[in-house]
């Protein structure tokens, strides 16, 4: 056993083993706490240039490739683009009507003005690192004020996770599908609420609901705001099964989500404490 | 001096990783490619080689997931270590040779991970785990073949300039 030990490789081993473990500790204690780690602080600099390239260079492809298409696609295209411009002008036109008329029913009524929702624009630079994780990284971190915890959503409201880590200038994020992930949800219609797990797979499982709970599938699932990191009302997905266990006396709802971790470029960190426009 | 050019490999893998296009996934894994590249240097080297740029290559990709750092690093120095061990008992100028490597390399590497951070669902972690691993051995040839190839032709100039 000792000549074993003496031996140059297995020493080796032996001694970058009990450091793994130790670094593991120290980040996983970090990552508790909410404080930086310093290791990971530094490699996140070392890798965060290349990834940056390699996702410019991804951006700079797709951008090309779609760029060299047929002429009669690009005119296809920019007749549907004009279309849309001009629904979209007379959709404004509308709102901005409304908009007036709302603002002069609030001064009537004597309505205070809604806050603003603060959040943060970054830019996915990289995502999906592992093969068990559902994970990203986006470009900006504490210097830009993002925090541990915060929401991550994008267009239309939609909730995709929440920053895991951050360091100086990137952060990393965590997709509600990852199985780490769990947060407060409800359903929308009829406010029953629950815990949203990650499954590690394509759907998520709105569990702890009461035994006699409405949920119905189609029904959309939405944050709940409970903890008052994650702002109430943030679209997550709609229903698509529900289980209802009469041993437990619990009712679980499988939830497909309303976008994908790999579907993203562009999201928004938003700040806690934050209102959603309904 | 050995480890520099290995670890700017592992960097550059490590920066590829999270733009890895979704088409080259294989049953809902992308390979590896911070993994593809510790097997295909481990596997030109020595068991103590393997072992400490294991370790650097798990460092780095478990700073970049930011979940398991410690798992992410024990489980790759290991890797490194068992790579390191096939050169003296394997002839390696078949292309099968660091494709099957790769392929047990990566079973051993992720059911050592698996056990540390086990999956909720064994069935997805199987499929993937089978991906993952088509994936790496082909990766594997051409990583192996390529770096072998650059050694050798540093070696040369090496011995070049010492005549």
């Amino acid at each position: 056993m000792l000549s074993i030990l003496r031996e140059k490789a297995v020493l080796t081993l032996l001694v970058l083993v009990v450091l793994g473990v130790g670094i593991g500790v120290g980040h996983d204690r970090a990552l508790d706490s909410g404080s930086s780690f310093l290791i990971s602080d530094v490699v996140s600099l070392v890798v965060r240039p290349g990834a940056s390239v390699f996702h410019m260079t991804t951006v700079a492809t797709g951008a090309a490739a779609r760029m060299a298409r047929p002429r009669h696609s690009l005119l296809k295209e920019n007749a549907d683009l004009r279309r849309e411009v001009t629904r979209l002008r007379k959709e404004n036109a509308v709102l901005a009507e409304a908009a007036q008329e709302n603002q002069r029913l609030r001064v009537a009524l004597g309505l205070k003005e809604s806050s603003r929702t603060e959040m943060i624009s970054t830019e996915v630079i990289s995502r999906k690192e592992s093969t068990w994780f559902d994970t990203a990284t986006i470009d900006k971190g504490r210097r830009a004020g993002v925090r541990k915890g915060w929401a991550v959503i994008t267009s239309g409201w939609r909730l995709i996770g929440q920053v895991l880590e951050v360091d100086a200038f990137s952060s990393r994020i965590v997709a509600l599908t990852d199985s780490n992930s769990a947060i407060g949800a409800m359903v929308q219609r009829s406010r029953s609420s629950g815990i949203l797990q990650g499954q590690a797979g394509d759907y998520l499982v709105l569990s702890y609901l009461p035994k006699d709970a409405d949920v119905k599938v189609g029904d959309v699932v939405v944050s709940s705001g409970m903890g008052q990191v994650v702002p109430k009302g943030l679209v997550i997905g709609r229903v698509v099964k529900v289980v209802r266990s009469e041993v437990m006396g619990s009712t679980k709802a499988l939830v497909r989500p309303s976008i994908r971790m790999d579907q993203i470029e562009q999201v928004f960190v938003v700040k806690p404490g934050q209102s959603v426009p309904q | 001096m050995k480890y520099v050019w290995p670890i700017v490999m592992l960097v550059a893998a490590a920066g590829l990783q999270g733009n890895l296009p979704k088409a080259v996934s294989i049953l809902g894994a992308r390979p590896d490619l911070v993994l593809v590249v510790l097997i295909s240097y481990s596997l030109a080297a020595d068991p103590a080689f393997g072992a400490t740029l294991g370790f650097f290559a798990g460092l780095l990709h478990g700073s970049l997931v930011g979940f398991s750092l410690g798992s992410f690093i024990v489980t790759r120095t290991i890797t490194g270590f068992l790579a390191g061990m096939v050169t003296a008992r394997l002839f390696s100028e078949n292309p099968l040779v660091p494709a099957l490597s790769a392929i047990w390399l990566t079973i051993v590497c992720e059911a050592l991970f698996l056990l540390a951070n086990p999956s909720p669902d064994i069935a997805i972690a199987f499929r993937k785990v089978a991906g993952e691993c088509i994936g790496n051995a082909i990766f594997t040839i051409f990583a192996f073949f390529a770096i072998r190839s650059l050694n050798t032709r540093r070696k040369i100039k090496l011995a070049n300039a010492r005549i």
